[in-house]
This record gives structure tokens, sequence and C-alpha cells, in this order.
């Protein structure tokens, strides 16, 4: 067993590896290319090509996996001459800001800038403020004496200055696109790397994608464990009942609501519920508001809408199908003998009947695990819940590829982990079933 | 009546009153423009309103709200207002291009200036303001003993460091594009507490441009990011700020302005904005099962839904609030005015109106000028001819029709309809219109490079305040940063630069009407209609000012205990 579950993760960590490659393979031959999409089919070609160059998408597609992978950080060391570190520090209300500094040979943290021509180095003081320092001996001078600098610049980026021939630097802010000049001409952005749990950051929130992704999956699990207990248990129970009682006016009843749980699309049961509950009978929240982060414990009630919307479906499905397979146990031929021998009908059931019917609604349930983490779009939407479905829907509509990739990641872990439990699952269930 | 020199003007605008050429309103908005107090303006008018006019006009509604309702206790302190909103990224308030972008952080940070619902403009962060004769020189007197939320003083070094942020071009700001007719040089710090404007050009919108949602006043310190430096003048403190999902601001104990009770504002203890979800579809849901108390800024599909629910107040305004569908005209096909013409042709206004709108606005003539405008001048649009259409079209060289790519975003359903509506209707006009959805998030990242786009434009008090952030070029030729069509015209930047510094009513909207005439023979937008636009909020809580500019102003809100 143990051999098994080192292989099964041994095979998780491979098709994450691949995935992840075949993740940025995509955004990169997909029609257009990242810069475009954040500018806008109608940026000129100037401001593309500066914004690639800020985003260090002008480097090979090899250097940015391998950056994104195992960080830039080692890298800009090497071209520094010195060491880099990332501080993470708390001013205003944004809790956790990162900023990356070199350290140079007194141990103070530096970054540069370059203003009229003149470096000018930003020595970090104690108490978190800057000193300017004029640092023009610091040029280094290439072999046709022109002079050039690599340092890190004020945004979390490694830059190179070259005096003389500054690029133009172009932002597309809110309102348009700013200018700036003495900017550098080549940068490459600071990264620590996923295997050094730095996911990067998203274009779309200008934040750390691991900040902003981990409450999305608290979520997400919440919403989908209280579903799954509630669902499971009434589906496996409605389940045997019909199946025992195949043909009878109970079975009928039980297939019938199943039928129609499972075929009413969420986004209606959504709305119908909360049209029920919430404007009619007045008795639950129709929506789930956040006010704080820890929203869903002070006020559980608002959980109940959106886990009764996701759990009728799972009834519908989980049901029909534990339903079936009773029903092809009981006509087996062991059933007929087990009957046949003088056991009771309470032994016959859970001895024989529930353990074999059992194992095609948990290949079911653990598939299923995954679209309701990842797939709960629409009742997400619905209930305006802050999950990970939504948020990788709008990633991906935005070409956020930083923040697709920790999806990508996060499901993959998510559906190779259901797999494994449910294989050990099998095991118990059917101790015919050996894993080696 | 002020012992101090009255400016000229006024006694000139005051004749225009007597002689019914300006509604008392008008005369209001100038004479307060031009730096008298609201008491004394009133009074004013008062004198030149022939005594039969009924001078209750201005206070009727005020008056009659007294009369049928029980008298109401005065404000109650304490409780929470929860807004469902939009909780959007930021950082330079300069930089603000939308409104969404405000509702939070103008209770951290304030204006100089503010203008109230009836487009009265009255000083806020200034004690007053004065113009010279030939309104080229503006003194700004800064209110003495505001205090920033760090306990900084707000002295004239703020003030001139602001209007250095806003007229900077590497910052970015869309008033640049509003306050053309100054520069950073301008800009003259007299004493601790007084400015000097020195204008390139007369004008009299300084005091509304102070009101715009851009012009938050940040203290001289300030190094670019409000997230990371929330120090304004406000009544409240950013707590928390998650953009995409919610915000918490905290009330301050130490504000400036005093509520009825003779204690600082705020009566709220806190308020609490949250976003569900980027298209915002639980809203409604969470409004009509208590969930929030108010939704800002909402779409006229939850004006339908709750219209006639008593638990909540819904407060209508007509705005000059629209969707402005851009054609780029540097770019083909849009750079023949007669491929622009042929558009405006396909528009079938009254039907766009229904389906966009339910009726809920006004029709317009695709000039940016809505009859809320008091220059508005009655041009009818274009009629909707598919044949013309085709003809201009095969004119332009395009006998077999075009087709083009219409970029909408999905979030914003009167643009979704009005798109839809469009692209069936122009399909008999030789126009074969692909739409391109995504998320509105998408749309304002490229809004001002998109080929063909609908565009979500908020109201401005005046016409002559709107058209310069849109629809000039700057001191260098270039279009000004919001100019989204690249459309440029010589004869409506002259007669615009004119209009802006035409304080007589009647001559501006003569004025004005050329400007409509041009923008819809030869301009680069269609607007087939103007929205109204609501506060709906729980009928527990008081205090909550209807704005045509669809700002958010909680400083004064109480809930009932």
């Amino acid at each position: 067993m143990a051999r098994f579950i080192v292989r099964r993760l041994f095979t998780m960590f491979l098709t994450m590896f691949i995935v992840s490659m075949l993740v940025f393979a995509i955004v990169e031959i997909a029609p257009g290319n990242v810069a475009r999409n954040i500018l806008g089919a109608y940026a000129t070609p100037e401001q593309e090509k500066s914004m690639e160059n800020q985003l260090g998408l002008d480097r090979p597609i090899i250097i940015r996996y391998i950056s994104w992978l195992l960080g830039s950080d080692w890298q800009v060391s090497r071209r520094l001459g010195m060491p880099v570190k990332e501080i993470v520090i708390s001013q205003g209300v944004v809790e956790r800001y990162h900023q990356w500094w070199a350290v140079d040979e007194n141990g103070d943290l530096v970054q540069w800038d370059v203003e009229g021509g003149k470096l000018i180095k930003l020595v970090r003081q104690p108490d978190g403020s800057v000193v300017q320092v004029l640092d023009d001996q610091s040029w280094k001078f290439d072999e046709d004496g022109n002079a050039y600098f690599w340092g890190l610049d004020t945004a979390n980026r490694a830059a190179l200055w070259m005096p003389g021939q500054e690029g133009t630097e172009y932002r597309l802010e809110y309102s348009g696109w700013i200018e700036a000049a003495d900017s550098p001409v080549d940068y490459i952005p600071m990264s620590k790397g996923l295997l050094r749990g730095d996911a990067g950051i998203s274009l779309r929130y200008k934040r750390p994608v691991s900040e902003v992704i981990g409450r999305r999956i608290s979520n997400s699990l919440i919403l989908a464990a209280l579903a799954f207990s509630v669902s499971i248990p009434i589906a496996i129970v409605l389940g045997l009942i019909a199946g025992l009682n195949e043909g009878k006016p109970v079975d009928r009843l039980i297939s019938l609501g199943g039928l129609i749980t499972a075929a009413s699309p969420d986004f209606a049961t959504g709305i119908l519920l909360i049209m029920i509950f919430g404007m009619w009978l007045k008795i639950l929240p129709g929506a789930t508001v956040f006010l704080s982060e820890t929203a869903i414990f002070k006020d559980p009630r608002m959980l109940i809408l959106p886990v009764l919307t996701a759990s009728l479906v799972e009834i519908g499905y989980v049901l029909r199908i534990t339903r079936s397979s009773v029903v092809e146990v009981m006509n087996s031929a062991y059933v007929r003998t087990a009957v046949l021998k003088g056991l009771s009908q309470r032994q016959v059931v859970l001895r024989h009947v529930l353990r074999n019917a059992l194992m095609a609604p948990i290949t079911v349930i653990m598939l299923h695990v995954n679209w309701f983490i990842g797939g709960l779009v629409v009742v997400e939407s619905v209930f305006g819940f802050p999950g990970l479905g939504n948020f990788i829907l709008n990633a991906a509509l935005y070409k956020d590829v930083y923040a697709i990739e920790a999806g990508a990641m996060v499901l993959i872990a998510l559906a190779v982990g259901t797999q494994l439990i449910a294989d050990i699952i099998y095991s118990l269930i059917n101790p015919r079933i050996r894993y080696a | 009546m002020e012992t101090k020199k009255i400016h000229p003007l006024i006694p000139e605008a005051q004749e225009e009153l007597r002689k019914g050429n300006i509604s008392r309103r008008d005369f209001l908005r100038i004479s307060t423009l031009l730096g008298m107090s609201l008491a004394s303006a009133k009074l004013l008018a008062a004198c030149a309103q022939p005594p039969a006019s009924p001078v209750a006009t201005e206070a009727g509604p005020a008056a009659t709200v007294a009369v049928t309702e029980a008298p109401k206790a005065g404000p109650v302190r304490g409780g929470v207002l929860r807004a469902a909103t939009r909780v959007e990224r930021v950082d330079h308030p300069a930089r603000f291009s939308l409104v969404s972008q405000s509702h939070a952080w103008r209770h951290v940070f304030e204006y100089l200036t503010y203008t109230d619902p009836k487009g009265i403009t009255q000083p806020y962060l200034l004690e007053k303001w004065e113009a010279s004769d030939d309104l080229l020189t503006w003194t700004l007197y800064v209110r003495k003993g505001v205090k920033f939320n760090n306990g900084q003083e707000l002295t004239a070094d703020d003030v001139v460091f602001n209007f250095g942020q806003w007229l900077n071009k590497d910052v970015g700001s869309s008033l640049l594009g509003a306050m053309s007719y100054l520069d950073a040089s301008g800009v003259e710090k007299k004493d601790d507490y007084t400015v000097v404007l020195h204008l390139n050009a007369p004008s009299i919108f300084i005091p509304e441009h102070l009101f715009q949602y851009p012009a938050a006043i940040v203290p001289k310190t300030f190094g670019g990011d409000i997230t990371r430096e929330p120090i304004g003048t406000g009544a409240f403190t950013m707590a928390e700020y998650v953009p995409a999902e919610r915000c918490r601001l905290v009330a301050r104990k130490d504000y400036w302005r005093n509520g009825e009770d003779g204690k600082p504002l705020p009566y709220l203890d806190e308020l609490l904005m949250v976003q569900l979800g980027e298209d915002r579809s639980a809203d409604l849901a969470a409004l009509q099962t208590g969930q929030v108390d108010t939704i800002i800024e909402p779409p006229v599909s939850v004006w339908e839904a709750v219209k006639d629910d008593a638990r909540f107040e819904v407060v209508s305004t007509p705005t000059s609030a629209t969707r402005v569908l851009r054609m780029r005209v540097d770019q083909d096909p849009w750079q023949d005015n007669r491929v622009r013409q042929a558009l405006k042709y396909c528009h079938n206004r009254e039907k766009i109106l229904a389906v966009a709108l339910q009726n809920q606005g006004t029709i317009g003539n695709d000039s940016h000028v809505a009859q809320a405008h008091p220059e508005y001048v009655d041009i009818p649009p274009f009629p909707f001819d598919t044949e013309k259409s085709k003809a201009l079209l095969a004119e332009a060289g395009y006998p077999n029709g075009v087709t083009v790519e219409l970029v909408v975003a999905s979030d914003w359903p009167e643009s979704m309809a009005y798109a839809q509506a469009l692209k069936e209707d122009a399909a008999a006009g030789g126009f074969t219109i692909n739409l391109k959805t995504m998320p509105a998030s998408q749309y304002w990242d490229g809004w001002t490079e998109w080929n063909l786009g609908i565009t979500w434009w908020a109201h401005r008090t005046l016409a002559p305040m709107l058209l310069p952030l849109a629809y000039i070029a700057d001191a260098d030729g270039k279009p000004v940063p919001w100019n989204e069509t690249r459309w440029v015209d010589e004869e409506f930047s002259k007669i615009l630069k004119e209009a802006e510094a035409t304080l007589d009513l009647p001559k501006r909207r003569e004025l004005v009407g050329k400007l409509e005439e041009i923008q819809k023979e030869r301009g680069s937008v269609c607007i087939p209609f103007f929205m109204n636009v609501w506060k709906i909020y729980d009928k527990k809580f008081h205090g909550i000012v209807p704005s045509p500019e669809e700002y958010a102003i909680f400083y004064e809100t109480w809930k009932e205990a």
C-alpha cells in the first residue's frame, strides 16, 4: 500500500509538471500574446514591446518557465554580483507587501534609480525610510566603452540601465498610456519560483497569486465539504431504498425525484431556492456576502442555500447510480445464494449488497470532487460566492497566466488526491482489490 | 449682503435672471461658482425675481416631504451600512477613471469643493474662493484646522502638491484634459492658506472640476499608492481593502465637520463595501434578503425588481451618463466620416432605449450633450434609415457592406442590449457587426485602444466640462489621454474653448448647439440614449443624497435605531 501511495504521488508530481509546461505552451501559442491580451489589440508596437520587456516576456520561453518554477532571483544575483533578498512589509491597508532589495558589501539593502543620467543608490534604513546616494562610480563599461549597470529598480524588477540609449517605458494605467523617460533597456521580474512557494504575480490583481488564490481554495473546500456531507449520505440511503424496492411505488417516487434534481440546471434551482426561502419565506439569506474574511463562520446560515443547490444536483446523480448498482447486485447469484441459505434481509443488505453496490457511486463521487471545487462556477455566480471556479474562469478570460497555472496545479493535486482516496476506499470495501 | 466686492459678472447674471433668460437654479450655480456664498446668492435671486413668480420652486420638493411625512427624529449615531458595489484596484486617486474607484476612497479622501445634487457648487476643504473680473486669476482660500488622519494639518502646500499631480503628464490624470486652462507653473502658493491660480484661458469651471472624482486631496508627502498610504482628511479610515472582494471603513473620532447634534461626523460607525463576484449577479438577492442595505450604481434590472417594493427607498435622477459607441477615427474604416454617419443612420433609438433601459432615460443625438445639461439644444438625431446607410457606405467605397468587430463589456447589461439591437438593425444597413464580449475589467484595461467599442461614460454637470475630456487635443496637438476615438476637429475645439469661457447661458447654449451639430454630423461617437440613475436603499437609512454623478456619499448617513 505504501509503495502504491508513493507511486501515485510520483505520478501526481509528474502530471503537474507536464500540465504546467502545457499551460505555458498553450498561452504561448494561443492567438495573440500575454502583453497583447493586457494591452488590447490596438496598442502600438513600441508600447507592446515595452510591456513585454517589463514583464520579462521577451525572454525565451524556457527561461521564463524555469523562472516560474525555480525563481529568477539567483539569475539576477549572478548578474548583480551581490545577493538579493525579498522582504515582506505591511503598510497602509496592504497587509503583505513584497519588496526585493540587493544586499551590498556593508549589509545594507539597496535599490537603484537613474535620474538625468545619474545613477542613484537607494539605501533602505532600519526604520524603513530610504536615503538616496549618488552612485555614479558604479557604472560598468563594455568592450566598446559604453556604460551600463544591472541593478534592482523600485518595482521588483532587475533592470539594465544604459545611459545615452535609455528606453522609454510605457505603462498602461487606468487612464491611458504613460511614458517615462530615463528608463532601463531590459528587465527581469523578480520571483522565487513555484517550488519555493511563490506562484508569481497575478497580472489582473497585481498581487501575488498565492495570496489571492489561497482564500478562494479554502472557501471552495468548505462549500464542497458541506455539500458532500449533506448529499452523499442522503443519496446513498435513498438509492439503497429505491434499489431494494425495485419497481414499487417508493422506487418510482425516489427515481423520479432523483431525475428531477439531476436534470434541473443548478442556476434554476439556485434562483428558485432564493425566491422561496429568501424572498417569500424570508428565513434564509439569498447570497453569500463576505463582509469579512470569516463571514461564513459568523453567519453559517448564508451557506445553506448554496450548499442545498449544489447538493440537489449531486443527490440526483449519486442516487440514480446507487439505485442501479443495488438493483444489479440484488439480481446477482451470490445475493440469491445468501437469501436462500437463510440469512436475514438485514444481513444480506449490510454484508453483501451494500459493499458491492457502493463501488460505482464512490467512483462517481470521487470524480465529482474536482468538479465541485473547480466547476461550481454557476452556483458561485448565483450566490456571489468567492470561490475557486469563478477565479479560474476570470483568470482564463483575462489570460492571467500565473493565475491559470496556480489554478491548474490545485485542481491536478485535487484530482490525483481524490483518486488516491477512492482507490484506498475500494480496497477497504472490497478486500479482493489489492494494490502493489 | 456681503460688504466685499461682488464679481462684475454676477449683476449681469442677475439681469439675465430678471429677463427670464436663465432659471433661478442657473443663477445660483453661476454666482456660487464665482465665489459668492449660497445665502447671498439666494438673496440676490429673490431680488431679481418678479414677486408673482413662484419663489418656492427650489424649496418645493423639500417642503412637500416635510408636510406629508411625520416629523422624524434627528439623526441617530451608530450602526453599519453594508453596500454592494465594485471594489476596484486603485493606486493614485488622480488616476481614477471609474466612479466606482472613488466610492470607498471618497470617505477617506475629500475634495476642495462640493457640488450638491442640484448642481450648486459650494466650498468644502476650501473656505471660499474668488475669481478676477477677467476669470483668469482665481484665489483659493484653504480651510484652516482641517487635519489628515495622521494628525498633519491641511495647508496650501498640500493643495499646490495636488495641482502638481493633476497637471503632471507622468501621473496621467484625466484632470489634465479637463483643466486644459491651467499649467503647473500657474499654481502659486501665496501664504500657508492661500493658493492663486493663473489661468492660460478664462474658465468658470474650476470649482466644479475640483469636485470631479479624481480630484481627491492627498497630503504633500503622498508617494503614489493610496492603499499603502491611506492618509486623507475624510471622516473614515480604511481598515481593510481587498480588491474585487471587499473593504471596511471605520469612523474617525476627530473629523472636522460636525453633525446636527454638534458632535463630529460621521453618524455611522462603519461602512462595509462588498463585491459579489465579477458580474455582481448576486447583488439583487443580497438586497432583497437583507444582506446588504444598498446597491451602489444599480443597473436598470435592479430598479425594475424593487421599484414597487415598500422596503426600499428608490430615488430616480436623469443624468448625462451614457454608453458611448466610439469609433477610432485613426483606424479603418472609421477614418471616413461617411462610414461613421452610416452607422449613426443604423440606430433605431426608440427601440434601443426600450430594450436597453426599459425607457428609463432620454434619447441622444450622437453628441455628448444631454437634456440634463443646462446648455442642451434640442437637435433631432439622424433618423433610422438603413437605405441611407447603405448609400453612404457605397459612397465610401464599401458597396458590399463592411464587417466590424464591436467590443462590449459583458457586465454592462445596457451595453449588451444596445450592441445586440444595433447588430440586428445595422445588418440591413450594410454593417456586419461581430460582438466581442469580455469582462468589464478587461474592457477597461484597454478602453482607449479598441477600434470599435461601447464605453461607459459617467455624468458631468455641464457639457463644456465633459467635452474637453474626450474630444480635443492637448497643447502638443496629441489627443488628450481620454480621447478614445482620437477625433480632433479644429472648428469644434475652437467653439468649445469659447463655450468654456462663456458665462452667459443663452450665449453658451448657442455655442453648445453648434457643438452638438458638429458632433452629430462628423463626430466619432454614437450616443443613442442618456440614462437615469437611482439610489436604492433600505428605508431604515436616511441622509443618502441623490447624485447624477452616481457618487456614493455616506458622510451624513444615519440609521434608525
